[in-house]
């Protein structure tokens, strides 16, 4: 009877790898600050048109580049638009642009990426070419090529396609904007996606532990599922992470550039862009935009340093 | 002993002939096991020793085919339980691998997958081979961990591999190998990346769940000296190679190949005297990038002759009257006639 009682039930100390990660990014304070820096970021983007005083159209021209106030918290612009209401749109513009960014390019990154991971050889030495020659193509210039040379065109076929149709789809462009944005960047992104996927997947192909399975007999697809996949997610968590803070300051600086998001649709870039031009007179029009962004870049980087330590074993101590 | 039983001694589990196995490298072939023939009876324990790169491990992978992309078996026939499944599709290996054939591996630390439960993991291979439901399943992985010597068993069963110690986990894997209730049992130096007690703990566990389990074993390893009183035949292998086979006694006590006479005097005894240098095979192991010409030992061998650097010497029987009539080996020069003589 003692001796039951001094045994008793084993306690329940078991924790699942997820949570042990979880538990070493929740003692990570800068990660944890850029955690939530990011979640305010998805929600104001999420929530937007109900969080903002004004429209981000609304003009106010007797209220022109007012400095920031009770009414304007971050003051006006030269149109006598709110810079807050501004800004929050903003946020929506770079977490589209982010999110389609780092979902385009890792669906062709994963998918160029495993197959030079997995089949080897001279599939593998065309991939890695193929890798190689993108992203020795200095970015810029692809996604400069890319809006003059397909833009036009594009906003000339649905202007012609609204006049034949009356459709009111073909009426607003601007998300032909969008789509060449995430297009060019998915485009220019890509590269480093694929290499490391092909490089977890070569990895992760050869460990002792997926012989040992293969020697249990555990059919192909199960070791790709069980095994393989558990196995190299951690890096393109983490990538996925930077990447969407890189994607940011890209959009940015592209619609900074005036080959991204164009004006009226507020992006970050352009807002810094239209800033620069009178920031001697009135530096909270440049401040603003150019805050968001640095915030939001910093959070970002945060995230990915903490996501990399908590779920690369090779750094728990 | 009536016919019926000598019939069931010597029935055989394994039975290997000419097998060649090489891989694809840059320029042309690495030949990494050049005809090998072996066999192994139901029940019996072989012991596979030799140095690193001489094939034994790459042997045994053949197999089961359990090799990596780059390599190919080109030759030979594996008879498993009287089946060949030299021919057999990867559908027909996969049902032949962990429920035949387990292995058992040396490197317990990186041969479980840290994202899976050990006890999902045992019952990786049952769960396919003998369509258990997963309650059944965790039931016979408790019992099986219990038999490895493995205490309160239910709870590990819900452990992660990085909460059990390297001994525990090697363990696990001779766990996850005998689940399926395998007939032949492939330990590739289980004991090599573990320290000396635990080692020892690890073999004795192996003989004792062999007189339990009536399983056939090949223990594949370096290290001669851990095979005495353990397995009941060792085959010594060189370059891609058999050089000699025998009942471990008489491999011990008689041995007639070179290199295998160098792999005994490396050992170190209680006898050797303090401050001696331990006798070594002196040059490099053989060069694999070229079918053999000649024996693959010939280059380190004192007992050298023409015929040896150009033909290869297959695996005989020593002349009758020997006390071993298994005793085989593959050397053009009798070294026992030759020793006396020097």
């Amino acid at each position: 009877m003692t001796e039951l009682a001094i045994q008793g039930p084993q306690e329940d100390r078991q924790i699942s790898l997820v949570q042990d990660a979880f538990a070493r990014l929740a003692a990570n304070k800068l990660a944890v600050l850029g955690m939530i820096l990011v979640a305010v970021l998805f929600i104001i983007a999420a929530f937007g048109p109900w969080l903002t005083p004004y429209d981000f159209l609304d003009q106010d021209l007797m209220a022109r580049n007012q400095p920031p106030s009770w009414n304007h918290w971050f003051g006006t612009d030269d149109l006598g638009r709110d810079i807050l209401s501004r800004v929050i749109y903003g946020a929506r513009t770079a977490v589209v642009v982010a999110f389609s960014t780092v979902f385009f390019s890792l669906i062709i990154g994963l998918f160029i990426g495993s197959i030079g991971g997995y089949f080897g050889g001279k599939v593998d030495a065309f991939v890695v070419w193929l890798i190689d020659i993108t992203m020795s193509v200095p970015s810029l210039l692809v996604v400069i090529v890319i809006n003059v040379s397909l833009k036009p065109s594009m906003v000339n076929w649905m202007d012609a396609k609204f006049m034949e149709t009356g459709n009111e789809f073909y009426r607003n462009t601007i998300w032909v904007d969008f789509i060449l944005v995430f297009g060019s960047m998915a485009l220019i992104k890509w590269p480093k996606a694929a290499r490391i996927i092909r490089g977890q997947i070569m990895s992760v192909r050869n460990k002792n532990y997926v012989l040992a399975a293969e020697a249990l007999g555990v059919s192909t697809p199960n070791i790709i599922r069980r095994y393989v996949i558990p196995n190299s997610i951690g890096p393109v968590i983490v990538y996925i992470s930077a990447a969407l803070g890189e994607a940011m300051v890209l959009e940015s600086s592209f619609s900074f550039l005036g080959v991204g998001v164009r004006p009226p649709i507020p992006s970050w870039g352009n807002m810094i862009s239209d800033g620069l031009r009178v920031w001697q007179l009135y530096p909270h029009v440049l401040a603003a935009p150019a805050a968001a962004l640095a915030v939001v870049t910093i959070a970002f980087s945060f995230l990915g340093d903490g996501l990399n330590d908590a779920l690369n074993p090779r750094q728990w101590k | 002993m009536s016919a019926a039983e000598q019939h069931k001694r010597t029935e055989k589990i394994l039975e290997v002939s000419n097998l060649h196995t090489r891989f694809k490298v840059r320029d042309g072939y690495l030949y990494a096991v050049n005809g090998v023939s072996f066999s192994l009876d139901k029940g019996e324990m072989l012991g596979v020793v030799g140095e690193s790169g001489c094939g034994k491990s790459i042997t045994m992978m053949s197999l089961i085919r359990l090799l990596p992309p780059a390599a190919e078996v080109t030759e030979g026939t594996v008879l498993l339980d009287g089946q060949d499944i030299s021919q057999a599709s990867s559908s027909e290996i996969n049902a032949i691998r962990g429920a035949k054939v387990g292995m058992i591996f040396q490197d317990p630390m990186t041969s479980l997958n840290p994202f899976m439960k050990i006890g999902d993991q045992l019952i990786e291979g049952i769960r396919y081979h003998k369509k258990l439901t997963r309650v059944a399943a965790l039931e016979k992985a408790a019992k099986y961990l219990e038999l490895v010597g493995i205490s309160n068993p239910d709870h590990r069963l819900t452990e992660y591999p990085h909460q059990l110690s390297g001994g525990m986990r090697q363990r696990v894997m001779i766990a996850m190998a005998l689940i399926g209730e395998p007939d032949l049992v492939i330990c590739d130096e289980p004991s090599t990346a573990l320290d000396v007690t635990i080692q020892a703990q690890i073999v004795e566990l192996v003989k004792e769940l062999r007189e339990k389990l009536n399983m056939s074993i090949i223990w594949i390893t370096h290290d001669l000296s851990l095979l005495a009183g353990m397995v009941d035949r060792i085959m010594v292998m060189y370059g891609g190679q058999v050089v000699e086979e025998a009942v471990t006694d008489e491999l011990y006590r008689a041995p007639r190949h070179p290199y295998t006479i160098g792999l005994l005097k490396s050992i170190p005894s209680l006898k050797t005297e303090a401050g001696s240098r331990l006798p070594s095979i002196g040059g490099a192991p053989p060069n694999l990038f070229a079918e053999p010409s000649g024996c693959p030992f010939a280059p380190r061998c004192s007992f050298r002759t023409d015929r040896c650097t150009r033909e290869v010497p297959p695996l005989t029987p020593l002349q009758a009257g020997e006390s071993d009539p298994l005793h085989r080996v593959a050397c053009w020069v009798d070294v026992q006639q030759q020793g006396a003589a020097q």
